[in-house]
């Protein structure tokens, strides 16, 4: 593919991407510190929802061979392990992944500017530390582990299975709390306090009253 | 439920068709979603101006180039044109940083704020470069195809994510 075409491809996935990132609020700051506290799930449902339709449409893809081959990304325990902690560290205090983090310069979050600029600068840094991490915690991988190659099972049955599973968690939340109660009314995934917090508050006001 | 003008759509519909995005990913190039690695192309171009060694390095140099490459930094660089346009029909374009930090943090200082943001945004990219992957790339992409890389970096990121979050104030 040549780089105009990639780009060209690049920039109309990415204004679906960010447009859908948009309506589903999962880019605010308060849905994603709220996913963290356990005290919004908007966050997950987002989540598991964009998993389970990928495994439909790459077991789908397998089956029908229009896509023939997957590309898992290879097992680096330490350095997933480490790095992933680190990326979860980062997340609550930027309070965006990286693609969100474009999401909210789109809708003109001023301090997202600023987490660009630090993002951009972090992955620099890696890129110049990578020759000395690389002995310690990126060499050794065991390959590209898959669930599927573990089990010696074709993907597309394990992936429908796992679909399935996911709707059904995704069905039970909704049974729950259903998704619209953590919008909150400014759409911003911030939500009056809860009953406990109330009558803490309470108990503290009066401990001050003496 | 489809409307262009509001303000927020079903999370599982908007969920379930990020996740059909990987289909165009495969057949035209071969590879699931992601994001973080474009920080690498981005942020390499630009030092190589200063730096013009940097190209020898064979992490840094893998990310330089090539269709792959600039298809991400491209996908990312839509993410802010798209929500940009949802954002300016629905009427959510924003300014300010989120309400959401004066809750966290106990204050409404913008400086604790940015100081936050770009400490924030360097240990994910940090992070997220050494794991090989982001919520999108680990996430989304590497759990829809079973990845084992993928089970271990979404655990980690919320053990890392939850943890942190326990420090800050309740945000309700």
């Amino acid at each position: 593919m040549s780089i105009i075409a990639a780009l060209s491809l690049g920039l109309v996935m990415g204004i679906a991407f960010g447009f859908l990132l948009e309506k589903s609020r999962v880019f605010e700051p308060g849905v994603i510190v709220g996913q963290m506290q356990m005290r919004n799930f908007l966050m997950l449902r987002v989540f598991l929802a964009a998993v389970a339709s990928g495994l439909v449409v790459l077991a789908l893809g397998q089956l029908t061979g229009l896509i023939p081959k997957l590309d898992p990304k290879a097992t680096l325990y330490g350095a997933q392990l480490l790095g992933g902690f680190l990326a979860g560290v980062g997340i609550t205090l930027a309070g965006a992944c990286p693609g969100t983090i474009l999401a909210q310069v789109g809708v003109g979050y001023r301090d997202a500017i600023v987490t660009l600029v630090g993002g951009l600068l972090g992955a620099l840094t890696f890129a110049y530390l990578e020759p000395t991490l690389r002995p310690i915690l990126l060499t050794g991988s065991p390959g590209k582990l898959t669930l599927h190659g573990l089990l010696g099972l074709p993907f597309w049955p394990l992936a429908l299975g796992f679909a399935a599973a996911l709707v059904g968690i995704l069905y039970a939340m909704e049974r729950w709390r259903p998704w619209r109660m953590e919008l909150g009314e400014n759409a911003d995934g911030l939500l009056p306090p809860t009953k406990r917090a109330e009558r803490r508050a309470e108990a503290a006001a009066a401990v001050a009253r003496g | 439920m489809f409307g262009l003008k509001e303000k927020a759509w079903s999370p599982y519909l908007a969920g379930a068709l990020i996740g059909l995005l990987q289909v165009p990913a495969f057949i035209f190039l071969g590879t699931a979603l992601g994001a973080s690695s474009s920080y690498v192309t981005v942020s390499v171009s630009i030092a190589e101006f200063v730096d013009p060694g940097i190209r020898a390095l064979s992490y840094a140099g893998k990310y330089l180039d090539g269709a792959k490459n600039w298809w991400q930094v491209a996908l990312v660089a839509g993410i802010a044109v798209g929500a940009f346009l949802s954002a300016t029909l629905a009427g959510t374009r924003r300014s300010a940083p989120s309400p959401v930090w004066a809750r966290a943090l106990g204050t409404k200082s913008t400086a604790a704020r940015f100081a936050m943001a770009f400490l924030g945004g360097f240990v994910l990219l940090f992070g997220a470069r050494l794991a090989d992957g982001c919520t999108s790339g680990h996430g989304i992409s590497g759990i829809a195809q079973l990845a084992v890389s993928g089970f271990i970096a979404v655990a980690a990121m919320f053990a890392g994510g939850i943890a942190t979050a326990m420090l800050l104030k309740p945000v309700r």
